[in-house]
């Protein structure tokens, strides 16, 4: 239990080091663009037809803070951030933490729905396709998980919109109907919620799917010829009791281990499927943040929130792994 | 009888010196010789990559604005054909179209083909067209063009550029966005790679908690953010290089660690050991010892990671943040197909799609094949 303890406390203190170094390179290159949040802000009260000299843009400077040194500001910023405060959006004046809140949760939501539907799948096919000998099953499934590459998921989003826009008239877009968008979470606003929420899950899952299918296989493959599954054959253990309990078990632990990766790729595809399905409660504000406003600060603060999840998930299949792999427990940082 | 016996026999012999005395370059090419999919993969790679530098001469029209056909804007594709009612041509030859549009069509471009005899357009081969420029040297040969009129195989877009000229030259560009990403990526992946692999120890720690780092940042909203800033006022080529930098900035880290591994598991071999005591640097042991005994891994993974800076950058092209209009790269050619008047009316926008698709799989076959190949032990599976 110490052991166990001590194990913990080191992986956490490992994982808010990593989360430092994290918002120290984002913060970075926040600064590292050019013009900073005051110009921008007066840049825009400008456009609004208040004249603007450059003695304001000082006076906003001091007002943000922007004249402090480099080092106390990220040390304020990161400190803030631990506790989930962001500051305000540059050009939106709004504060973030409540910008982006429910929103943060409902993206987070539909890509942990979408690592779990990969690896539903996944799994059973992936040790399917490891101990069949049927070569049109295993090279079809190849050809699948190839194709998860090559065809990328906004691709795959696009065909299924237009299709569904040109056969039934709907384009199945949007996380909400028209009537829930603004209402408080209810029985029918769920429900309403998982009618839409399907199509974006399901393509957000496609290539995950993929790469898991890939790595179980592989995993699994390897496992199989080993010589203590062998030996356990020898003792009379058959068929799927066998695979259940030795290849399996054993090749299960690195695919808990990479969750927090497989997370991290579903994260790559979130915008782009998001701006295509117009998912405006989810990843497209990230679009917006970016494309539209140069919003550092907003920017910043979402991809800070995006990696914290991942280191996140890290963490907690650390732990997890650590309570089924005695051997994982001993070795303290490995 | 035993004649034959022998010669097999003496045969077998020369196979199997073959086999022990063969570098690692021809083990491996034998190895991957032998995958098929991995080996048809490599042809269709090596036509699309020539297809690519020769685009210039494959296409007979410049891709930008400057080899537009304006009377034929979205126009469909020409398909060449040898024979129609008024009988049989030896040459191929394609219809001339006449278009026009009014308020009696909505306003909608409305085709009419001549199939009359005096209206064929035939196909001309080395036909002179608009000028280009290839290694230094000024051509005005295309391998295709009509004697009047224009051909376009593929249709065109909405501004009357040609769709097959620009694909080809879209293969070009993101290939070249690649190299640039991989290179730098390599380049990178090497220093920090092997400083952490062959000093280990703090230094390692250090190196591989900054590298874990980099790895937990999800890519393509980082590339976002960066990308977003670009200035307005930035020309297509400033673009084009910022762009294939950000991606190579942040590819670096699974090579990296590749590299790291390899190496720590190398450095304490003997060889390294007699090479220090004959008092070799730590560089020239690098160089010299060390990385030659991975080079096919290395060569293997840049392969494999050359789809995803492809695939990157069609993402970033195709949300508008990496490479705009007038540049012809694939990501450009995917993001016009993005709209519904295109696949109701226009279907033909979809083939660089096709030929997107084609790139990205060849390149994961031959990067599969390859890192089979390279696998000393993959022949005992």
């Amino acid at each position: 239990m110490l052991q166990f303890s001590k194990f913990v406390a080191v992986r956490a203190a490992l994982a808010i080091l990593t989360l430092v170094l994290v918002s120290f390179i984002v913060f970075t290159l926040m600064e590292m663009v050019p013009g900073d949040c005051a110009e921008r802000y007066v840049a825009f009260k400008n456009s609004q037809g208040s004249v603007i000299t450059p003695e304001d843009i000082q006076i906003e400077r001091v007002r943000l803070g922007l004249d402090q040194p480099y080092i106390q500001r990220w040390g304020s910023w990161i400190f803030n951030a631990f506790q989930g405060e962001f500051g305000d959006s540059c050009i939106l004046r709004v504060n973030i933490a409540q910008l982006l809140g429910q929103k943060f949760w409902l993206s987070l939501g539909l890509c942990l729905s979408a690592l779990l539907l990969a690896y539903a799948i996944a799994i059973p096919v992936g040790i399917l396709a490891a101990t069949s000998k049927n070569a049109v099953l295993n090279n079809s499934l190849r050809l699948v998980s190839y194709l998860g590459l090559a065809l990328p998921n906004f691709l795959l989003a696009l065909m299924i919109m237009l299709f569904s826009t040109v056969m039934f008239g709907n384009s199945l877009t949007g996380l909400f109907s028209k009537e829930f968008r603004d209402a408080a979470w209810s029985y029918d606003r769920f429900m309403d919620f998982l009618g839409h929420a399907w199509l974006p899950i399901f393509i957000l899952g496609w290539s995950a799917t993929a790469f898991a299918i890939q790595t179980v296989r592989a995993l699994m493959s390897d496992e199989i010829g080993k010589l203590y599954v062998t030996a356990a054959a020898a003792r009379g253990v058959s068929g799927r009791r066998l695979l259940m309990r030795y290849p399996a078990r054993h090749a299960l632990s690195p695919i808990i281990n990479s969750l927090g990766f497989d997370l991290n790729r579903i994260f790559n595809e979130l915008p782009i499927v998001a701006l295509i399905l117009t998912l405006t409660e989810a990843g497209s504000l990230l679009i917006e943040a970016l494309a539209r406003s140069n919003d550092q600060q907003l920017a910043g603060a979402i991809i800070f929130m995006l990696t914290a999840s991942i280191v996140g998930i890290n963490f907690i299949t650390d732990v997890i792994l650590a309570l089924t792999d005695p051997r994982i427990r001993r070795s303290i940082v490995g | 009888m035993t004649d034959i016996t022998n010669t097999q026999a003496a045969e077998n012999q020369k196979l199997k010196e073959a086999y022990f005395t063969a570098g690692q370059g021809q083990l491996i090419w034998q190895r991957f010789k032998k995958n098929k999919s991995a080996l048809v993969g490599a042809w269709v790679l090596i036509a699309l990559i020539l297809s690519g530098i020769f685009a210039p001469f494959l296409t007979p029209y410049d891709a930008t604005i400057a080899g537009r056909d304006k009377d034929y804007l979205n126009g469909a594709p020409q398909i060449p054909q040898f024979w129609d009612d008024n009988g049989f041509s030896a040459r191929p030859f394609i219809y001339t179209y006449e278009r026009s549009r009014s308020i009696k069509s909505n306003f909608r471009w409305v085709t009419v083909v001549k199939t009359d005899l005096e209206d064929r357009r035939y196909v001309t081969f080395f036909a002179k067209g608009q000028e280009f420029k290839f290694l230094g040297m000024t051509f005005d040969r295309h391998l295709f063009g009509v004697d009047r009129g224009f051909i376009h195989i593929f249709g065109t877009d909405s501004t009357g550029k040609d769709i097959y000229s620009r694909t080809l030259t879209a293969i070009n560009t993101s290939m070249a966005v690649g190299t640039i990403g991989v290179m730098i990526a390599f380049v990178m992946a090497l220093a920090i790679g092997g400083i952490a692999g062959y000093y280990g120890g703090k230094i390692d720690a250090v190196l591989q908690m900054i590298t874990d780092t980099v790895k937990t940042i999800p890519s393509i909203p980082l590339f976002m953010a960066l990308a977003a800033f670009i200035p307005d006022t930035w020309s297509a080529e400033e673009r084009f290089f910022f762009i294939s930098m950000v991606l190579g900035l942040i590819g670096w880290t699974t090579l990296a660690r590749r590299i790291r591994t390899h190496l720590l598991s190398e450095r304490n071999q003997e060889y390294v050991l007699a090479a220090q005591l004959c008092g070799a640097s730590s560089s020239h042991i690098i160089r010299r010892h060390l990385l030659p005994s991975f080079t096919s891994y290395i060569i293997v993974d840049l392969v494999i990671s050359f789809p995803y800076m492809i695939l990157s950058e069609t993402a970033l092209s195709f949300i508008g943040l990496g490479l705009k209009d007038p540049v012809n790269s694939l990501g450009v050619m995917l993001q016009n197909v993005t709209s519904a008047d295109v696949l109701l009316n226009y279907q033909w926008y979809f083939i660089p799609v096709i030929f997107f698709i084609v790139l990205v799989l060849a390149f994961v076959f031959v990067g599969d094949g390859l890192r089979d190949a390279a696998d000393p032990y993959s022949d005992s599976k």
